[in-house]
C-alpha cells in the first residue's frame, strides 16, 4: 500500500472512529478529538471532570469501537498495586503440588480504563508508572511485556474534591494529554437525555482492528516536520522553564517547574496526527498550537503565587502561546 | 519545470519583489526622515540666529539620510526559506511552502517529499504575487509629503533675527573686510619696499598679522577695536621713536615743501630747464606775456570771423585793421622767441582774401601758442624748483635735501678719486665740505665724517677724504632709508586709523573716507593755513543712510541723579575755572598768564618752532585734550602762528 493510500486510510479510520464514538457521546468534540489524537499517537489520556460528565462512557465506548481488549480499574483508596498489575498466587497443581503462579492484573489489556485514578493512594497510582512508560510490568522479580497497543485512559475528579490524592508529577508527565471535560450545553444535554432516558440504545461497531491501529500509529510517526516547526515546539516548551533566558515572563512569575521534553514530543506527535486528520502532509504551527493546552497543562507545576492568585496552567499556556512568536524569522522578515 | 522548481522560482520572484518593496519603503521612510531633518534645520534657522550654512548642511544630511535609508532597506536579501515562511504566514498555507522547500529534496523523507511538493505546488495557484506584494505608496509617504509641504511653507516665513544679532553680523563682516584690507595693504607695502629697520619690519608685519587674524576670526567690535588700538599705539610709538631724529625732521620738512617728482639733482634739473628753453627758442618767453598774446590772437580770430558779415567797403577796412593786428602779433611773437609760422600763413591768406584759410591758420596758431604757454609755465616751475634746490652741499643739508646732498657727495668722491684734480678744485671741495659741516650737525655721524674729510683734505689725503665722504654718503643713504621706514609706518598708521574708523562706525573700507588726500605727495588738503584737520575724516558722515540701531551704548542709558557716580572724565576734559561764556563760534574767553621771560637768542629757527607747535596742537586735538568747543579756535590760532 502506498503512503498516499495509507494516509487516505488514516483519514477514513479517524473519521469512522469519530463517527462511532459520536453515536454515544454527545458533544465534547474536543475531548473526543483529543482522545483519538492521543490514541493515534500512542499516548495515554487523563480526563478530568466532575462526576457524571461521560468520561467513563467515552472510554468504554472507545473500548467497544476499537477491536482491542479492554479492562476497567476502579481506583479506590484501598486499592493495592497488586490489584492492578497482578500478583503471584500459590496454586495447587493437578498432581497436588503447590506452585507460585502469576495472576495477571487488569493492566494486561490493550485499553485500560483507570477510573477515578486520583481516589487511590499515590502508592497505588504509581503502579501504573512502568506500564505507561515502558509498556511492561515487573512483578515478583519478573518483567512482563504488555501487548501493543497499550493505552491508559484515566479519569479523575478535580483534586479539590473530598477523598482524592493528587497524581505525582512523574505520573502526570506520562499522560500524553490531559483533557478537561466540561459541562454540556443545553442542546447537548437535551440530546443526552434523549439518548439515555429512552429505550433506544445506540449500537456501535468495531471499526479498527489492533493491526490497523499499530500501522496507523507507525504512519503518524512518518509525517515529516520542517525544522522551523520543530523549533517552534522547542521554543514553546523552553518558554515554560521558569527563571531561564528563554522563559516567558509569566512562566518565571507563576511556575515552579516547566514542561519536560515529553511536552515537546507530545506537541509534535499531536501535530502530526492533526495534520494527517486534516489531509495535510506536513505539520503546521497551528497544529502545535491546538495541541499545546492538553499537552502542557498537566506538565506545568504552579508556584505558591499562582496558587494564591488562582492562576491556572491553562492561563499560563495561553499566555505563552501569545508571547512566543510562531516563526521568528518570518515575522522578522515581515516587519522589515 | 518540476513542481519543486516552480515553487523555488515563485519564491525567488517573491523575494526579489520584497526586496524592491523594502527599498521603496526605505526611500519613503528616508524621505520622511530627511524632510524632518530639513524641517528641523529650517525651523531652527528661522527662529535662531544660525548661519545660513546650516541649510546646505541640512540638505546634504537629508540627502545622505535618504540614500542610507534606501541602502539599509535594500541591503538585506531574504533567503528562499525565509521568504517561503513569510508567504506561508501571509497566505495561511499552513507551512506547506516552507516545508516543501526544506524537505522537498530530502531523500530521507521517502515518498513524503513528493507529496509535500505536490501539495505545495497546488497552493501556488491560490495567490498572485502582484496582489500579495503590490507596489503602492507606503504610509510614510503621506507623512513625508506633509512634512515637505510644511517645509516649503516654512520657507516663505521670514527668519527672525534680533537687531543686536544683525548688528553683530554687520560688525563681523566689517571687521572681516577691514582685516582683509589691512592684510592686503601691508602685504603690498612689504612687497613694494622691505623696511630697512627690524623694528619697522616687525611693526608692519604685526599690522598684517592683525589684519589676517581679523579676517579669519572676526572678533566682536570691542575686541577688534581694542586690538587695533593696541597695534596702533605700538606703531605710533615706533614711528615717534623713528622721527625723533632731527635729521629726519629736517628731511620730512624738505619732503613736505618739495614736490614728489621734482628731480633731486641740480644737474638733472638744469638739463630739463635747458631742454625747455631750447624748445621755446632760447628766449625769455614768459607765460603771462604768452597769455596776453593768446588773448590778442583770440580777438583777431573774432575779427576774422566778423569779416564774413560785413559789406565790401567794411570788409576792406576790417581786413586792413586785421592785417595790422596780425603783423603786430607776429612781430611780438618773434620778439618773444615764439615763432608762429601759422600766423605768417594767416597774413598771407588774408592778403589773398581766403577767409576760411585765415580762420584755420589762426586756430593752428592759437594751438601752437597754447602749447608754448604751457611749456613756459613748466619752465617757470622748474626754475622755481631750481631756485629752491640747494646750490652746494651746505644748502642741501640745511634744506634737508638729502638725496641732492648724497649726489653731491658722490660727485666729490669721484672727483677726489680722479687723477686730474686741480688744486683749485680740491680747495673748492674742501671749502664746500667745511661749509657743510656746520649744517650736518643734525645728521648724526655725517657731521663728524665731513669734519674728518676736511681734515684729511687739509693734509691732501685724497683717498682718506674720499672714503670719509663716501661714508657720509652712505650715512645719508641710511637716513633716507629710515625716512622711508617712517613713511611706511605712517602709511600703516593711516591704515590702522582707517580700520579703527571702519570698525568703530560699522562702515566698509570703501565707504570710509580715509585720510585726506588734498594734493600730490600726501600733502594736507584744503584748510586754513598749511595744515588741515587730519582727524576730521574719522568722524562719520551724517547722512540719512547712517543707522546706529543695535549699537549698545550703556553709558548713554538714562540714569537718575543719584546713580551717576563720580563719572570718569578724561584728563584733558577736566573743567577749569574759566570766566566767560563758552559758545562755539563765539568770542573765545581768555585769561592772561604771566610766564617767565627768558631773554637770549634762540638757536632754533622760527619755522621749526612753528611746526613743532603746530604738531603738538594737532596731537592735543586728536587726543581729545582740547575741549571740542575750543578746537576751531585753537586751530585758527596755530594757523596764524604759521603765517
Amino acid at each position: 500500500m502506498s503512503t498516499e493510500e495509507q494516509i487516505a486510510q488514516f483519514r477514513e479510520s479517524y473519521a469512522a472512529l469519530r463517527a462511532e464514538v459520536g453515536k454515544v457521546i454527545v458533544g465534547h468534540e474536543a475531548i473526543v478529538d483529543g482522545t483519538l489524537t492521543a490514541l493515534m499517537a500512542g499516548g495515554h489520556v487523563l480526563l478530568e471532570g466532575v462526576p457524571g460528565l461521560g468520561k467513563t462512557l467515552l472510554v468504554r465506548t472507545l473500548g467497544e469501537v476499537l477491536d482491542l481488549s479492554f479492562s476497567r480499574i476502579q481506583f479506590t483508596p484501598d486499592l493495592m498495586p497488586a490489584d492492578i498489575v497482578g500478583t503471584n498466587l500459590v496454586m495447587e497443581t493437578p498432581e497436588g503440588r503447590r506452585v507460585f503462579e502469576f495472576q495477571r492484573g487488569p493492566v494486561f489489556a490493550h485499553l485500560v480504563l483507570a477510573d477515578e485514578i486520583n481516589r487511590a493512594t499515590p502508592k497505588t497510582q504509581s503502579a501504573l508508572l512502568e506500564a505507561m512508560q515502558e509498556h511492561s510490568v515487573t512483578a515478583g522479580g519478573e518483567m512482563r511485556r504488555l501487548e501493543e497497543p497499550f493505552f491508559v485512559l484515566a479519569t479523575q475528579n478535580p483534586i479539590d474534591q473530598e477523598g482524592t490524592y493528587p497524581l505525582p508529577e512523574a505520573q502526570l508527565d506520562r499522560f500524553f494529554f490531559k483533557l478537561l471535560v466540561g459541562y454540556p450545553s443545553a442542546d447537548e444535554l437535551t440530546e443526552v437525555l434523549n439518548r439515555t432516558t429512552e429505550t433506544a440504545r445506540a449500537q456501535v461497531n468495531r471499526v479498527l482492528s489492533r493491526e490497523r491501529m499499530i500501522s496507523l500509529q507507525q504512519l503518524v510517526r512518518q509525517v515529516p516536520v520542517a525544522s522551523h516547526v520543530k523549533d517552534y515546539a522547542v521554543r514553546l516548551v523552553l518558554a515554560t522553564h521558569p527563571k531561564t533566558t528563554t522563559a516567558a515572563p509569566i512562566a518565571s512569575q507563576f511556575l515552579r517547574f516547566g514542561s519536560s521534553p515529553r511536552g515537546a514530543q507530545t506537541l509534535i506527535l499531536a501535530g502530526k496526527v492533526r495534520a494527517l486528520a486534516q489531509g495535510r502532509f506536513n505539520v503546521s504551527f497551528d497544529d502545535l498550537r491546538s495541541a499545546a493546552l492538553p499537552a502542557l497543562r498537566h506538565r506545568l507545576i504552579l508556584n505558591f503565587e499562582a496558587e494564591a492568585e488562582g492562576v491556572t496552567t491553562d492561563h499560563i499556556v495561553e499566555q505563552i502561546l501569545k508571547d512566543v512568536p510562531k516563526d521568528a524569522e518570518a515575522l522578522e522578515a515581515q516587519s522589515a | 519545470m518540476s513542481d519543486l522548481q516552480l515553487i523555488e522560482s515563485t519564491v525567488d520572484r517573491a523575494a526579489q519583489r520584497r526586496r524592491w518593496q523594502r527599498a521603496w519603503r526605505g526611500l519613503w521612510r528616508g524621505l520622511l526622515a530627511a524632510a524632518l531633518v530639513w524641517l528641523a534645520a529650517l525651523g531652527a534657522y528661522k527662529a535662531l540666529p544660525l548661519p545660513v550654512t546650516v541649510l546646505p548642511a541640512a540638505a546634504v544630511a537629508a540627502g545622505i539620510v535618504v540614500l542610507l535609508s534606501v541602502l539599509f532597506h535594500a541591503w538585506r536579501r531574504d533567503t528562499r526559506l525565509a521568504t517561503a515562511r513569510w508567504i506561508d504566514h501571509r497566505q495561511a498555507l499552513k507551512e506547506r511552502l516552507s516545508t516543501a522547500l526544506e524537505l522537498g529534496r530530502d531523500a530521507a523523507s521517502g515518498p513524503w517529499h513528493a507529496l509535500l511538493v505536490q501539495d505545495a505546488a497546488r497552493q501556488l495557484g491560490r495567490f498572485d504575487l502582484r496582489t500579495l506584494l503590490p507596489y503602492r505608496l507606503p504610509r510614510a509617504s503621506r507623512w513625508a509629503l506633509l512634512v515637505l509641504a510644511l517645509g516649503a511653507t516654512l520657507g516663505f516665513v521670514p527668519e527672525y533675527r534680533s537687531k543686536a544679532f544683525l548688528q553683530k553680523e554687520r560688525d563681523k563682516e566689517v571687521i572681516r573686510e577691514t582685516g582683509r584690507q589691512l592684510a592686503d595693504l601691508t602685504r603690498r607695502s612689504l612687497e613694494h619696499r622691505k623696511p630697512a629697520l627690524e623694528n619697522t619690519r616687525e611693526a608692519i608685519k604685526s599690522v598684517g598679522e592683525l589684519g589676517t587674524d581679523m579676517m579669519k576670526n572676526p572678533l566682536t567690535r570691542a575686541e577688534a577695536l581694542k586690538d587695533l588700538a593696541k597695534i596702533t599705539d605700538k606703531v605710533q610709538q615706533d614711528a615717534r621713536e623713528l622721527t625723533k631724529s632731527p635729521a629726519l625732521k629736517a628731511m620730512e620738512r624738505a619732503a613736505r615743501s618739495s614736490s614728489a617728482n621734482s628731480p633731486a639733482d641740480a644737474d638733472e634739473l638744469k638739463k630739463q630747464i635747458d631742454a625747455l628753453q631750447q624748445s621755446l627758442g632760447n628766449k625769455d618767453a614768459r607765460a603771462d606775456a604768452l597769455d596776453k598774446l593768446q588773448r590778442d590772437l583770440q580777438k583777431a580770430q573774432q575779427a576774422a570771423a566778423n569779416l564774413m558779415n560785413k559789406d565790401a567797403q567794411g570788409v576792406d577796412a576790417a581786413k586792413d585793421s586785421l592785417a595790422k593786428t596780425l603783423s603786430s602779433l607776429a612781430k611780438q611773437s618773434q620778439e618773444m622767441g615764439a615763432a608762429l609760422p601759422a600766423l605768417e600763413e594767416a597774413i598771407a591768406a588774408l592778403e589773398a582774401g581766403k577767409i576760411d584759410q585765415l580762420m584755420k591758420d589762426l586756430q593752428i596758431a592759437e594751438k601752437d601758442l597754447e602749447r608754448m604757454r604751457e611749456m613756459a609755465q613748466a619752465l617757470q616751475q622748474l626754475q622755481q624748483q631750481a631756485e629752491k634746490l640747494g646750490k652746494d652741499l651746505a644748502e642741501q643739508l640745511k634744506n634737508g635735501q638729502v638725496e641732492a646732498a648724497q649726489t653731491t657727495l658722490d660727485k666729490m668722491v669721484k672727483q677726489l678719486q680722479a687723477a686730474n684734480l686741480t688744486p683749485e678744485q680740491l680747495q673748492k671741495i674742501m671749502n664746500d665740505v667745511a661749509k657743510a659741516t656746520e649744517q650736518a650737525g643734525p645728521y648724526g655721524k655725517v657731521g663728524d665724517l665731513l669734519k674728518q674729510a676736511v681734515s684729511q683734505l687739509g693734509k691732501s689725503d685724497k683717498p682718506g677724504a674720499a672714503k670719509s665722504l663716501a661714508e657720509a654718503s652712505k650715512e645719508l643713504e641710511n637716513l633716507m632709508q629710515q625716512m622711508a621706514d617712517a613713511q611706511d609706518l605712517k602709511a600703516s598708521l593711516d591704515a590702522l586709523k582707517r580700520a579703527q574708523f571702519c570698525v568703530g562706525n560699522g562702515m566698509g573700507w570703501c565707504n570710509s573716507p580715509g585720510p585726506p588726500r588734498g594734493g600730490k605727495g600726501g600733502k594736507p588738503g584744503k584748510g586754513v593755513g598749511t595744515w588741515a584737520d587730519d582727524n576730521n575724516w574719522m568722524d562719520p558722515p551724517e547722512n540719512e543712510l547712517w543707522d546706529n540701531s543695535g549699537v549698545e551704548r550703556p553709558d548713554t542709558d538714562p540714569r537718575g541723579h543719584t546713580d551717576r557716580g563720580d563719572g570718569n572724565v578724561p584728563e584733558g576734559l577736566v573743567p577749569t575755572k574759566v570766566k566767560g561764556r563758552m559758545s562755539p563760534g563765539g568770542q573765545m574767553p581768555s585769561i592772561t598768564l604771566k610766564g617767565v621771560s627768558i631773554k637770549g637768542q634762540s638757536t632754533v629757527s622760527f619755522q621749526e618752532t612753528a611746526t613743532a607747535a603746530q604738531s603738538e596742537a594737532q596731537s592735543a586735538q586728536s587726543h581729545d585734550q582740547v575741549p571740542r568747543a575750543y578746537q576751531g579756535a585753537v586751530k585758527d590760532y596755530f594757523d596764524d602762528v604759521k603765517k
